[in-house]
């Protein structure tokens, strides 16, 4: 079988899902780096790797969806919950600007209590007083959200979203995209078909969005290969996945820990960093997270079949409240992609290069930037609606 | 010729070098840093997991340790060291003997002692360390004492390399770590060690304490500022001194933290990428050292999981530092360090195999779902592996002596492989027996009997036997008692490491495999006047073949993974049929034997069994029960 397989691969074929599931089972860590490579090279030749510099703040940590793999979110009431307003989000945005963010990747919490008004809003205002930076707002989980607070239809939200200026989405959200496994760490998330049904709308009004997966849990390897299939389906439909950025689920201070009580080691890591390659053969670019895995994994995501190292992440929240920490500086992150063998290029959130840095040279930016560590002080925790935002 | 596979490159370059490879050919200079300079990372990888599996399988190897550093005392002043003080500093502490073994979990199998060269401190005190740990703790053997400290009592007590090595051997040292060889090169040794020894007494010293059967590690400290050509330079030496004593049994690559040294390198650690080339290079250079650590400590544990498939096959242990005793029935950090151990070799598509100093193996970890192959790792064994490759992914692969083999069955954790006989009559209600095995009609050159006595005058003497297989020894009984009519032998298992023995405490020493066949090449065994070889024994007696091993398979074994473990097996002796002195020339040099005799004790073996084979199991059988009724 794994002849066949490699044959198929080397031949540019694809995978059936068959094929694809034996291979996850079957396939050694270094027979999956090799068939890996020859796909990461064909749809990226160079030896190049791209990073973005931004930033992941969150709006809030209201979140009324209560996943069992999820330490930072907290219920409207709680003393540590908080609700930023435009201004607070805009004021900050402004200050990342300054010291060289590019891309602010935005979330909650999903806070029924905010209006449709308050997103437009961020995203308007974002690109009208901070036009260094791309927005890349709000996931799947928040546009139902959106939908449920306006009674508006998704396409609809969608589109007043667009209208307002956003262009691309985040694609956290999707953990395994098998309805077995999402009833049991995030019942209350919706299904599947739910995250996939807001990317289809989404690509189809022109949206380019990433697709995630976080793995480490409760999932087999078949809910792996389904989650797989059905992303790899719909990129064919309108190819509005930029890329894909596979994750191990942290078990740091979530109600899961007590079920898997570590995560996953940097070998399953770099398996599904290589299968992803393998079996997504409609997607350009893979992510290596240095920032979820560790920056000696992600250097060695990079030969694994990935050609990405992900954001420089300012700012970040969720894995921190899992007691998962890494912090780096622009200056780290372009030596440790050179030292992996790869020259640096800088992109924005929609791929396209910015710069490419020869041995020696550095973006034109805050360099020892590390990410801020942002606690929460009393004086910006909002627990109610923002002043001026109910409907 | 070490396999017939062909790999797939993306760097042009590695294939020719796969070729020298595959073929057991040495690597040169040249070829080193063609690996260092290479962007195929995948495909150096390859290359060094394929080498490792040919030496240890799938297994990879752990023990239960911890480390102890006495004092941090130390006369030197290494720029690269953040851990030496001055005595007097605020930070510096001495440990008493006491303390030390307060702190010991007795649970663990090696304790680690290194330390700093303390101005004060008398030789005494040196020696009952190692004599009190070994006291009080049988179990734990001491791997103790850098070849720098080694020098440095030498030199402070006026007392030759060779006294301080016995003296502490006499008292229970029993290998040595491989510390303070940094790199190899008078160049770095002026940069940021000029204080320590050089690599011309590093290697006086572990040569000596090889000759003496100390056998010892060897570290490599890159990643400051060392050249690439010196570290392939320092591989090298490595590889020379190996060729002349044997003695090194892991190489260990040590990633340098700059700490608050003050030598600046670009990041606060070296490239992961850097890590994994170091650990497959030095599998790839290194031809003649048996392991290669991926010392989690200092790698980090995330690079060190990816190692076991870049060449990689030991994770050095739980290295407690544990200062406290822990409650009992309390969940220790070493126990939890150990299931961590476990699940990333498991991760990694490896067995875990606990050992002890030596590598022997004390326990596999075989994860569900597996099955494990015993691999023999005898010359004459050749033909089974060669081409061993299982087409399941859960089919693994695991050296071990047909006795540990034999043991691990029995707890349920190994599976399949060519199981002793004295093993297989034990556990055959378990097991299926294939039509192969080892099996010679004749002499078998490998099963040898050394002896000061004539057989007819060996009653009442003491036998030293090997420890490595039952069917032998039974063997061994049944002459003696059956053919010969001597009783009243007394038999003495001999310890599984060659190198721990002393043969002249006994009047007969009955040796098999590996180290039968060397210690015949080195003039046998000194003064024994008499060398018997077991099998023709049997054979001018009974007139029929004599059968050591015999195939077999846990009949509870899945039935995809015993048709694939069949299907390996029949391909490999397929393959393997008439190219074994090409396939043996490896295993045979190490053995010191001509091409002529690897020919000759190649040819002596028969691997598949017929109805001669199955009628002398039966008639062995007999015979052994015979006695045990008698």
């Amino acid at each position: 079988m794994l002849s066949i397989i490699k044959e198929k691969v080397f031949a540019n074929e694809r995978l059936t899902r068959e094929e694809g599931l034996w291979l996850l089972k079957n396939g050694s860590l270094l027979d999956l780096a090799e068939m890996a490579e020859h796909v990461r090279y064909r749809h990226n030749p160079q030896a190049k790797v791209t990073f973005v510099i931004d930033s992941n703040p969150n709006y809030t940590n209201v979140c009324n969806i209560d996943c069992i793999f999820c330490a930072f979110y907290r219920h409207e009431g709680d003393a540590d919950a908080y609700t930023y307003t435009v201004d607070q989000m805009i004021e900050r945005f402004k200050a990342a600007e300054k010291r060289g963010v590019r891309t602010v990747l935005l979330q909650g919490g999903v806070n029924p209590a905010i209006p449709l008004e308050y997103y437009t809003e961020l995203v308007r205002r974002t690109r009208a007083e901070v036009p260094g930076i791309h927005p890349h707002f709000f996931s799947t989980s928040e546009i139902i959200g959106m939908c449920e607070v306006s009674g508006l239809s998704l396409p609809e939200v969608l589109a007043k979203l667009k209208e307002a200026g956003l262009n691309s989405i985040p694609g956290g959200g999707a953990e395994v995209l098998s309805d077995k496994v999402k009833k049991k760490i995030s019942s209350k998330k919706g299904t599947s078909a739910d995250w996939l049904n807001v990317m289809r709308e989404a690509h189809k009004l022109g949206y380019k969005t990433t697709a995630t997966m976080m793995y480490g849990h409760l999932e087999t390897d078949e809910d792996v290969v389904e989650h797989f299939d059905v992303i790899r389906d719909l990129q064919d439909e309108y190819h509005g996945f930029t890329a894909f950025i596979p994750w191990s689920f942290k078990p740091g201070n979530t109600p899961l820990e007590k079920i898997i009580p570590s995560y996953a080691s940097s070998t399953r890591y770099l398996e599904m960093i290589a299968f992803s390659r393998i079996y997504l053969d409609n997607f350009q670019h893979i992510q290596a997270s240095w920032f979820s895995e560790g920056k000696k994994t992600g250097q060695m995501a990079l030969h694994f079949g990935a050609d990405d190292f992900g954001g420089t992440l300012e700012e970040e929240n969720v894995h921190a409240s899992a007691n998962f920490v890494h912090t780096t500086t622009i200056k780290e992150m372009v030596d440790l992609i050179r030292d992996a063998g790869f020259t640096p290029a800088e992109r924005t959130t929609l791929y396209d290069i910015v710069g490419e840095y020869a041995e020696g040279q550095y973006p034109d930016c805050v360099l020892d930037t590390a990410r801020l560590d942002v606690h929460i002080n009393a004086d910006v925790i909002m627990p109610t609606i923002p002043a001026g935002m109910q409907n | 010729m070490l396999s017939s596979k062909l790999l797939r490159f993306r760097d042009p370059q590695l294939a020719a070098i796969w070729e020298k490879v595959r073929h057991g050919e040495r690597l040169s200079k040249d070829d080193g840093l063609a690996l260092y300079a290479t962007h195929d990372v995948i495909g150096l990888g390859r290359m060094a997991n394929e080498v490792s599996r040919a030496k240890s399988g799938d297994s990879v190897y752990f023990v239960l340790n911890q480390k102890f550093e006495p004092t941090n005392i130390c006369v030197l002043s290494c720029k690269f060291c953040d851990f030496a003080v001055k005595k007097g500093a605020p930070e510096a502490y001495e440990q008493s003997i006491e303390e030390m073994l307060s702190m010991l979990n007795p649970n663990i199998r090696e304790v680690h002692i290194t330390m700093g060269l303390h101005p004060d401190w008398e030789w005494q005190y040196y020696v009952d360390m190692v004599r009190r740990i070994k006291e009080n703790f049988p179990l734990i053997d001491v791997k103790a004492f850098t070849a720098v400290e080694i020098d440095f009592f030498a030199k402070k007590f006026k007392k030759t390399h060779e006294e301080v090595l016995s003296e502490l051997k006499a008292v229970g040292l029993k290998t040595m770590p491989g510390g303070g060889a940094e790199v190899f090169s008078e160049r770095v040794r002026k940069l940021i060690f000029n204080q320590k020894i050089g690599a011309k007494t590093w290697f006086e010293v572990h040569r000596k304490a090889h000759r003496l059967g100390i056998q010892s590690n060897v570290t490599m400290l890159y990643g400051h500022v060392e050249t690439i050509e010196e570290r392939i330079e320092h591989m090298m030496k490595v590889r020379d001194v190996q060729d002349e004593t044997g003695g090194f049994l892991t190489f260990i690559p040590l990633a340098f933290q700059p700490g608050d040294t003050g030598i600046k390198t670009r990041n606060n650690f070296t490239s992961a990428i850097d890590d994994l080339k170091t650990i497959a290079i030095s599998r790839l250079m290194l031809d003649n050292v048996p392991h290669i650590k991926a010392y989690w400590v200092m790698l980090t544990a995330e690079v060190a999981a990816v190692a076991l498939n870049f060449g990689a096959d030991d994770m050095d242990g739980t290295v407690g530092y544990e200062r406290i005793a822990h409650d009992a029935g309390a969940t220790s950090p070493m126990q939890l360090q150990k299931e961590k151990i476990i699940s990333i070799i498991h991760e990694a598509g490896k067995i875990p195999v606990e050992r002890d100093v030596w590598y022997n193996p004390l326990h596999i970890y075989t994860a569900e779902g597996t099955t494990v192959v015993s691999k023999m790792p005898y010359l004459n064994s050749v033909p089974f592996y060669a081409e061993f490759e299982p087409s399941s992914g859960d089919v693994k692969v695991a050296p071990l002596v047909p006795h540990v083999f034999g043991e691990f069955a029995k707890e349920g954790k190994v599976d399949a492989g060519p199981m002793s006989l004295m093993d297989y009559a034990e556990q055959q209600d378990e097991f299926d027996m294939l039509d192969y095995g080892v099996a010679v009609n004749g002499k078998a050159y490998s099963v040898l009997l050394y002896s000061h006595y004539e057989w007819s005058k060996l009653s009442g003497k003491r036998i030293g036997i090997t420890g490595e297989t039952s069917t032998s020894v039974n063997l061994l009984r049944v002459l003696l008692e059956k053919k010969y009519g001597v009783k009243d032998v007394k038999f003495e298992r001999l310890h599984l490491t060659s190198s721990q023995n002393d043969y002249t405490h006994f009047d007969a020493v009955l040796l098999i495999g590996d180290e039968a066949l060397r210690r015949h090449k080195l003039g046998g065994l000194g003064t024994f006047l008499n060398v018997y070889d077991l099998a023709e024994e049997w054979h001018a007696w009974k007139k029929m073949p004599f059968v050591f091993a015999v195939w077999a398979v846990r009949k509870t074994v899945a039935g995809d993974h015993r048709e694939a473990i069949v299907e390996a097996l029949e391909h490999s002796l397929a393959f393997t049929k008439g190219k074994e002195v090409e396939l043996g020339r490896d295993h045979a040099k190490r053995l010191g034997m001509t091409r002529e005799e690897l020919g000759t004790y190649i040819s002596a073996f028969t691997y598949t069994l017929g109805s001669a084979e199955k009628e002398a199991i039966d008639t062995f059988l007999g015979e052994v029960y015979n006695i045990v009724t008698m």
